[in-house]
């Protein structure tokens, strides 16, 4: 009889409380140990950039239309179309999201 | 059992498994050599390294408990009786890193404060994209045996996924996008952040153990699972 995870850590739990112990002690001792604070930097996001063929497009982007490509054509050649064209919509969604607020956005600034 | 294990019959009982580690392998070594030249060392290991041990564990919980297994890889690792190939544990961290800067990258042109709403946004936004992704992945991975969920598993499936998993991706990037956006927006320095990356994980954990606990328990009761 398989377990869902939260049953198996149930099942295990002299296993996994001395390690969850351990770590929420540390994280109260980190905590409040003196701090050397820094200033938080945040980082601009502009400079996730990268042109090709005169398209600028935001790496995370890029990478993620990589894996979506690779997925389709492994989706394609495993004869496996309609799971393949559906999940394929489905995680068009996020890119096709990022290009239109990236486009909308460039469009703005220019009028 | 050791903790490191090798399979010396790669891809056996799977088809196109060499495109699919080829891909995670190619995505890894470009995000982390981007993520040490934009972000530094310590910053790299704050991104990469948490997600790494908490998969590890949830992944390997997941074989030890017989919900599903992965057959034909070359490296396992096994830390609580499950044997997880070590492809997916580095996917599991490139699933974090990049959902949470995409997430970052939406939110960012939307709601600009950063604020801890913001952190709470750019995190759901972090968990949809990866839920989007894994809705295109995990069909064409069960059909391929890159792994293989057990056909007994009751409840809504999606092309025979259970939706749990679904839930789960959401919830666990979720959670690790807040506390890696709370620690990396925190004051401390740099040395104490890396630190409390990797500690902090006892506290992550229990969050994403009581929320996925409930909601399995809420499938269960509208009988759904």
């Amino acid at each position: 009889m398989e377990k869902t995870i939260v049953q198996f850590i149930l099942d295990n739990i002299f296993l996994f409380l001395p390690l969850g112990i351990t770590g929420i002690v540390v994280t109260i001792i980190l905590f409040f140990l003196p701090k050397q604070e820094a200033t938080p930097k945040y980082e601009d996001v502009k400079t996730d950039f990268i042109t090709i063929f005169k398209i600028r497009l935001n790496i995370y982007v890029l990478v993620y239309l990589f894996i979506w490509i690779i997925m389709v054509i492994i989706g394609v050649l495993s004869n496996f179309f309609i799971p393949t064209l559906i999940g394929g919509i489905i995680a068009a969604v996020p890119l096709v999201l990022l290009i239109i607020l990236e486009h909308r956005t460039n469009n703005s600034k220019v009028s | 059992m050791g903790f490191i294990e090798i399979n010396l019959n790669f891809g056996e009982n799977t088809s196109l498994l060499a495109p699919f580690i080829a891909m995670i392998s190619i995505v890894w070594v470009f995000l982390v050599y981007y993520s040490y030249k934009k972000y530094g060392t310590k910053k790299t290991i704050m991104y990469f390294l948490p997600i790494i041990i908490a998969t590890l564990l949830i992944e390997s919980a997941g074989v030890a408990g017989g919900r599903y297994y992965y057959p034909g890889y070359i490296i396992y690792l096994s830390v609580v009786g499950g044997a997880v190939p070590l492809i997916i544990i580095l996917a599991w961290s490139v699933n974090l890193f990049l959902f949470m800067y995409m997430g970052k990258y939406f939110i960012s042109k939307v709601y600009q404060k950063q604020n801890y709403i913001q952190i709470i946004l750019i995190s759901l936004a972090a968990g949809v994209f990866g839920v989007c992704l894994d809705l295109l992945e995990d069909p064409i991975a069960h059909y391929n045996n890159w792994w293989i969920w057990e056909t007994s598993l009751n409840g809504i499936k999606f092309f025979n996924v259970p939706i749990l998993n679904f839930i789960g991706w959401f919830v666990l990037i979720f959670f690790m996008s807040v506390a890696t956006l709370l620690i990396e927006r925190s004051r401390f320095s740099e040395n104490r952040k890396v630190l409390l990356s990797i500690s902090s994980l006892a506290i992550t954990g229990s969050a994403i153990f009581i929320f996925h606990a409930l909601i399995v328990r809420l499938f269960e009761f509208v009988g759904l699972s």
